[in-house]
């Protein structure tokens, strides 16, 4: 059986057949995709490409009220429209769905959100050849079968379905299982590449079974520290370990074998370091809300290892943002939403580093009413934010803390 | 008295071990017993084993995942014990 999509949440597994008679007969098509079935996910994209119109990925955990802040609605059954069946050639296999969605794609675009530095997220809109820039469809890619250890809605997922998607491969879904169906699903069904998280890798560990059918494992998001590559090599000993810098304005930029990034000769143009900060051209951008420059400054310190050809290595983000395993949290959109109870006077919301998710998202708390409760605030916030946005450890004071020049502290 | 520290140990975990559980609104133990499993049995996902280890070593200022993610209840006691 050729398979599309095997998901252990969801039961049976999906055949390429199923799907494209699935889409075949798909009659209607609504640009807002919210959904937390992956197989939804993901024949919306596809629905989305052969018609050639916008999708807007809306992650399944979104709140009423982010929803609300994001698009201006949380409903969206009124932007369901009939597709002109007229228009559209039914697809007969796998081969002329793959061909099809190769070169009929001028019109189409995918845009989502990204936690955005100003407490507001914001939105980008990607095309067709920025999102699938570093595809690489080769015949050596055609057995590939991938561990998807993503959310199907953000930029690393994306770009991993869209590799998965135009080689003709088999995804297996790891995201959300647990640490025993991960290693079971990799065996039974030879996963050959997964591309997730640091945090995903240190939840494997430690594992005393080694998986001889990986032949690839790529990280990025956050930094991967030697001890975790070394226990990876452990378990995965057919592997190579490949760490990439990406992010949701501009996709996966470079890739390296270690933490010494270069550039491709035909990239080498659109990079550029002003003052150890990487700066990336608007070309290689998907474009957003906000006008951005010719040149797009990352916020990301390097540390530069050769000149010519350049080389370096990252050694921060410049941002305020939180990386909790993987996922970036605002400090400010967190502290916008927890000020918005009534009762609280002031808030501190600040990351304390940790060893299973890189940092834990910490605040402290100063109220004028005696109602307020550590429960009463996470019940407030489960209604407002994303699960791993809302703080794990919350703290009443009588006053905040603040850093010598009076600025609210961080870390 | 060994006995005793011990079960004074698991008390105290068992109580933070539903702290982090209550803040999910997950369901939380009446009990604990050393072969439980962090993740497969008490239900524990990766923000719950974060917040986990923040509260345990604030009260017993030991990291229990620092060498890598320890899986049962035994293993954190393990851990704490061997301090």
């Amino acid at each position: 059986m050729d398979y599309f999509l095997k998901d252990i949440e969801y039961g049976m597994p999906i055949t390429w057949d199923f799907l494209i008679n699935d889409i075949n007969n798909s009659l209607t098509y609504n640009p807002y995709c919210k959904s937390d079935n992956y197989y939804h996910v993901f024949k919306h994209i596809i629905t989305s490409l052969i018609i050639g119109k916008e999708i807007i990925l809306l992650d399944s955990d979104f709140t009423n009220s982010e929803l609300v802040n994001l698009t201006g609605f949380s409903e969206y059954e009124e932007f369901t429209q009939l597709i002109d069946k007229a228009s559209f050639s039914l697809l007969r296999d796998k081969v002329e769905l793959i061909e099809k969605l190769r070169t009929t794609c001028d019109d189409w675009k995918v845009t989502l959100y990204t936690s955005g530095t100003t407490g507001i997220p914001k939105k980008v809109t990607h095309n067709f050849n920025s999102i699938t820039r570093f595809v690489k469809v080769s015949e050596r890619n055609t057995n590939s079968i991938w561990g998807f250890a993503y959310n199907p809605t953000h930029m690393a997922g994306i770009q991993v379905f869209f590799q998965a998607l135009l080689n003709g491969n088999t995804i297996v879904r790891l995201f959300g299982l647990s640490p025993n169906e991960i290693h079971s699903e990799i065996n039974e069904n030879s996963i050959t590449h997964i591309s997730a998280t640091p945090t995903f890798y240190r939840l494997l560990l430690p594992c005393e079974e080694t998986f001889q059918s990986v032949e690839r494992i790529t990280s990025g998001g956050e930094k991967f520290n030697e001890k975790t590559i070394m226990q990876l090599k452990g378990i995965f000993p057919n592997a190579k370990i490949t760490n990439v810098y990406a992010s949701t304005e501009a996709g996966t930029l470079f890739a390296s074998d270690n933490e010494i990034f270069s550039i491709k000769s035909e990239y080498e143009h659109l990079i550029r370091v002003k003052n150890n900060e990487l700066l990336v051209h608007s070309s290689l951008m998907g474009s957003s809300d906000i006008n951005i420059e010719e040149w797009y400054n990352t916020g990301d310190l390097l540390e530069t290892v050769s000149e010519n050809p350049l080389k370096f290595r990252f050694i921060s983000r410049k941002s305020d943002m939180i990386n909790v395993g993987g996922y970036k949290v605002n400090p400010l959109e967190v502290e916008e939403t927890i000020l918005s109870l009534t009762g609280i006077q002031n808030v501190r919301v600040y990351s304390k580093s940790n060893s299973v998710l890189g940092n834990i998202i910490c605040c402290e708390v100063v109220c004028d009413n005696e109602q307020i409760s550590e429960s009463s605030i996470r019940t407030f916030l489960q209604s407002k934010i994303q699960e791993f946005k809302i703080p794990r450890i919350i703290r009443f004071v009588d006053k905040l803390s603040t850093t010598r020049t009076g600025k609210i502290k961080r870390n | 008295m060994n006995n005793k520290m011990d079960n004074q140990m698991e008390v105290k975990i068992l109580e933070i071990m539903n702290t982090v559980l209550d803040n999910r609104t997950k369901k939380i133990l009446t009990a604990l017993s050393p072969e439980l499993h962090l993740r497969n049995d008490i239900g524990f996902d990766s923000l719950d084993l974060a917040e986990l280890t923040v509260r345990i070593e604030a009260e017993y200022d030991i990291d229990i995942f620092e060498d890598g993610i320890v899986n049962t209840v035994s293993e954190i006691l393990e851990k704490l014990n061997s301090k």
